[in-house]
């Protein structure tokens, strides 16, 4: 079963990057939808249902933070998995998003192999994987 | 009291994040920093919280393409790469100051970036040569780069 994905980041080079990291891991993906920011993002939810979210932090007009504050309060989105990938290097900061109900993080730059661990348990990989298996990640954040 | 030079932090951090994200390298070539007909490009960032600082980098329209060609795995001469060419400095440059936030302040602190700037430069920037201890200027496969940290406040002070 496929699964369709949030892309959500200001810069329409990392949405590129992550959908063809994610093409090129095997990763289990049907739709990839887009948005450059966080009010953007919440169109793009009411219009469609997603299996999984990978959200940049800093972005204009509703940050990461403030987007995964507002799903988590929402009864019909809250349980959708929001993989953060940020910056960040800030370990306060990676807590806050983890108490605050993000499901892992990946730190910019990060190679595909790190995508694809994060991503696999939760959208699976196709048989003909092009990426070799890298170590399983049992702490995501 | 003189702060530390922070030239080394900038080119380590510069140098890696081009090679881990688009397999790009400083060599050493002389600089070509005065040829006329070239584009140019400024780029700022800047962070808060605890402390403050802002990171400029003045760039070629080519070394842009490049970054974005190698990004993105097009040819330079491709639309997209020419297209997202800004996009791709400015998202270069939002990981290098999170790089440099955490390398100067450590990884105890929350710190908000600012979105990037980028504009279009009507002449070449005033390179320098000069021993700056918060400038780094870098040939990335023929493209002169400079960046330069300059540091801000404590918390409260901008």
């Amino acid at each position: 079963m496929s699964h369709d994905v949030l892309i959500v980041d200001d810069s329409a080079t990392i949405r590129q990057m992550v959908k063809k990291t994610m093409e090129m891991a095997g990763l289990n993906v049907r739709n990839v939808y887009e948005a450059s920011n966080g009010i953007e993002a919440l169109a793009q939810l009411a219009d469609h249902d997603v299996a999984v979210m990978m959200v940049d932090i800093n972005m204009p007009t509703m940050n990461g933070v403030q987007l995964l504050t507002r799903i988590k309060e929402n009864q019909r989105l809250q349980d959708i998995p929001i993989v953060i990938a940020s910056t960040e290097g800030s370990q306060k900061r990676i807590e806050q998003l983890s108490d605050l109900g993000a499901y892992g993080y990946v730190r910019k730059p990060f190679q595909p192999e790190q995508l694809r661990d994060v991503l696999k348990p939760l959208v699976g990989v196709k048989d003909d994987a092009a990426i070799e298996d890298g170590n399983a990640q049992d702490d995501l954040f | 009291m003189m702060q530390p030079s922070k030239t080394a932090t900038l080119k380590t951090i510069f140098s890696d994040v081009l090679a881990n994200m688009a397999f790009m390298f400083n060599d050493d070539d002389d600089l070509a920093l005065s040829e006329p007909e070239v584009t140019w490009l400024e780029t700022a960032i800047g962070y808060r919280g605890p402390w403050s600082g802002e990171l400029t980098l003045w760039c070629t329209r080519g070394f842009a393409v490049l970054l974005s060609a190698n990004l993105l795995g097009v040819d330079p001469r491709d639309d997209d790469a020419q297209s997202k060419s800004e996009d791709a400095v400015k998202e270069f440059m939002n990981i290098i100051c999170g790089q440099l936030v955490t390398a100067i302040h450590g990884s105890e602190q929350v710190f908000d970036l600012t979105i990037p700037v980028i504009q279009e430069l009507a002449g070449p920037p005033a390179f320098t040569e000069v021993d700056d201890p918060n400038l780094a200027t870098l040939c990335i496969e023929g493209n002169p780069v400079q960046l330069c940290y300059t540091p801000g406040d404590a918390a409260g002070g901008d």
